[in-house]
């Protein structure tokens, strides 16, 4: 089981980052290449053969190679400011140095933003698109800011367009069965994604696995080998065994800690045990509707950063529910202002670190482990 | 009522609101727009004020309703494209008429004069048309002080001066850019130190009369949404291309010898067209002062940065 699992993950690894070693050594990649965010319709791009790559996950990749502070520091020089997301100032240090831990990726021609994640991505997109001189689009969705109707028809034509933009791009008419095939893996993949992440309250299952595993629902929903390696990552975490319960169960509210070897703060959190976390639900886009249309304007409109406060307290509570824990670390990331208020209104003890996803020196570990302290404290008195 | 705006992405046409400006406020959220905390401040302590309307434009305005939505008044994100199309018009416009719509509801009025509205600000950005023509030969502190006082007020009382004090040729050509210059003492401290500011793209300036007229003859929320969007781009719209572009353009023919770039701290959007911005002004060997103000309230540390400015422009 083991042996298949990590056969599946290098050849959708091997597949993602081929080009990038390619374009290292001066090669041009044969086709058309898009950078796109992390919540792009990809299922459309990926019925037309256009290849694309993600600078966020890059950039992910990049701080656990631990060769973060050199690019954060060249992009700042460059005159990006440190107060900007680290995903961009990592990425775009990658940039101007060249020195990538994978080389970097095929240049684009053509850069996709979505805004149904944060606003910040797009005004990094624009700062790429200069860079390049190439085409930028942005996608922008509503979320539930409007009534639907006006929304799914303002989505719906810009899905329209893009899909004309991308056709001539790539010189090729979409093939609409191809799509649909394309958003049914999607599908799949979330399914089996889902029922993995059932296990992390039940067994002695490693956080960290799940934080890197989730990287395939990212760069690869719609591929067809997704869902077969969450098929059989689910098998295996099957035959683990159950959790004890010693540890008090903790939900990591936020996302994961890329510069980290553990993903999150381990070593701080030995009394504790991670029975779940916002960040692996992200990507559980639900595709409901009667055709692509429909289908890509829920999964893309409705993405959970896109949602109203009332809508992501119910959703987070109901995972938290869920999931038996009794208290969280929260992130107040200082590269994701949109995510740390969704536990704005949720009710349980909670320690909230100042801390960065990508910046391994932006946490103080000091104040960190008083206040993770001061959360024990609490449970114990509570 | 009384609703308090931030940008001028919001359309004046349908019902009068305060401009933001400047509040002292005690909220203090890290690694959040300071410009966005004040306006959070004002909404929630000041009792004159029913209700706000910002745009959901940036990470800072995007998760602002969070902040409000327990000041038990009227508050309204606008959705605003971030795209220029006819499509994006046809959806802004429905957007505005629902913004029309949920004031009416909220306040239990009926609105009925946004054609009239729409004339009298056509009417308004075309008097400070005139005057930005003139922008070198008046103290532009006096000018934006005039735009400010005119903001705050309701529309039909709405009025620039037309004397202003002249200002002398001598000093250096500079071109302002940034997010809403709460600190008009700033500019007049730019003054003092020779700096003569001949032309900019800040929101209740430059922007601001660049929106083109409302056709009141035409589909009105539809005619609103496109002079809104017809308007000089704000980073936050997606256009870095046509912002660099435009203001360069402006900088070359009024031969700028300097640019102030003003942000405030944590303002993304601004943050990534500094990075842009910088590198096209460096190969045209332009001369580049930030100033990231923390506040609204924060000008001390700007006065020194502008005086050093001003020695390395001699």
């Amino acid at each position: 089981m083991a042996q298949s699992i990590v056969r599946l993950q290098s050849k959708l690894m091997k597949e993602y980052y081929q080009d990038f070693s390619k374009y290292a050594r001066g090669k041009e990649p044969e086709g058309k290449v898009a950078w796109v965010t992390a919540f792009t319709p990809v299922e459309i791009l990926e019925a037309l053969g256009i290849s694309y790559y993600y600078p966020e996950s890059y950039a992910a990749v990049i701080a656990a190679s631990g060769k973060e502070q050199e690019f954060l520091a060249s992009s700042e020089r460059e005159g990006l400011s440190g107060d900007c997301c680290s995903y961009a100032g990592c990425f775009n240090g990658c940039l101007e140095t060249g020195g990538g831990p994978r080389g970097v990726p095929p240049k684009p021609d053509v850069l996709i933003a979505t805004n149904n994640q944060c606003n910040t991505l797009p005004g990094w997109w624009n700062v790429l698109s200069i860079r390049y001189q190439v085409p930028l689009i942005v996608l922008d969705y509503p979320g539930e800011a409007v009534e639907e109707r006006a929304a799914f028809s303002y989505v719906t034509r810009q899905h329209e367009d893009f899909i004309g933009r991308m056709e001539a791009l790539s010189g090729r008419r979409l093939d609409k069965k191809l799509l649909a095939g394309r958003i049914e893996n999607s599908k799949k993949s979330i399914a089996a994604w889902q029922a993995v992440l059932r296990y992390l309250p039940q067994k002695d299952v490693s956080p960290t696995l799940l934080f890197d595993d989730i990287n395939f629902l990212i760069t690869a929903r719609c591929k067809e080998e997704t869902s077969e390696l969450y098929r059989r990552i689910g098998a295996d975490l099957e035959t683990k065994p159950d959790a004890t319960k010693e540890r008090i169960p903790l939900f990591w509210l936020g996302y994961p800690l890329w510069y980290h070897p553990a993903r999150y703060l381990s070593e701080l959190l030995r009394e504790y045990r991670i029975v779940g976390a916002n960040y692996l639900t992200w990507w559980n886009l639900d595709y409901s509707g009667t055709d692509p249309w429909e289908q890509l304007f829920a999964a893309y409109n409705y993405t959970f950063l896109n949602l109203s406060q009332k809508t992501r307290t119910r959703r987070l509570s109901g995972f938290i529910k869920d999931s038996g824990a009794a208290c969280a670390v929260t992130l107040h990331n200082k590269s994701c202002k949109c995510d740390f208020v969704s536990s704005r209104d949720i009710e349980i003890p909670q320690a909230e670190l100042e801390i960065d996803m990508i910046d391994r020196n932006f946490l103080n570990p000091q104040k960190a482990k008083r206040q993770l302290e001061r959360l024990r404290e609490a449970l114990c008195t509570g | 009522m009384k609703l308090l705006a931030m940008s001028g992405l919001i359309p004046e046409q349908i019902c009068d609101v305060v401009r933001f400006t400047q509040y002292a406020g005690e909220r203090n959220l890290p690694h959040y727009c300071g410009y966005a905390s004040d306006f959070i401040s004002q909404v929630m302590q000041d009792n004159r004020i029913d209700g706000a309307v910002f745009p959901k434009s940036c990470d800072s305005t995007r998760i602002m309703k969070s902040y409000l939505e327990k000041a038990g008044k009227f508050i309204y994100p606008m959705p605003v494209p971030t795209r220029r199309d006819g499509a994006a018009r046809d959806y802004f416009a429905s957007v505005i008429a629902d913004y029309q719509s949920k004031i009416e509801d909220y306040f239990g009025i009926a609105i009925r004069d946004v054609k009239e509205r729409s004339q009298l600000i056509n009417a308004r950005n075309e008097q400070v048309r005139t005057l930005y023509r003139e922008i070198e030969g008046i103290s532009f502190a006096d000018y934006l002080e005039s735009i400010h006082e005119m903001l705050k007020k309701p529309l039909r009382e709405q009025k620039m001066r037309t004397s202003f004090q002249a200002k002398g040729m001598s000093g250096h050509r500079i071109f302002l850019i940034g997010s809403f210059l709460s600190h008009v003492s700033l500019v007049r401290r730019m003054e003092d130190y020779g700096l003569t500011v001949v032309g900019d793209n800040l929101p209740e300036s430059g922007r601001m009369l660049s929106a083109p007229p409302v056709n009141v003859g035409g589909d009105l929320y539809r005619e609103i949404a496109g002079s809104i969007l017809g308007a000089r781009v704000s980073p936050t719209q997606n256009a870095m291309k046509q912002i660099l572009a435009e203001d360069l353009e402006e900088i070359r023919q009024k031969e700028i010898e300097g640019v102030i770039f003003l942000t405030q701290k944590y303002c993304e959007p601004y943050d990534f067209l500094y990075a842009v911005y910088k590198k096209a002004l460096e190969g045209r060997s332009i001369p580049v002062l930030k100033i990231s103000l923390s506040d609204t309230g924060d000008a001390d540390k700007a006065e020194l940065m502008l005086e050093a400015f001003a020695d390395t422009l001699m």
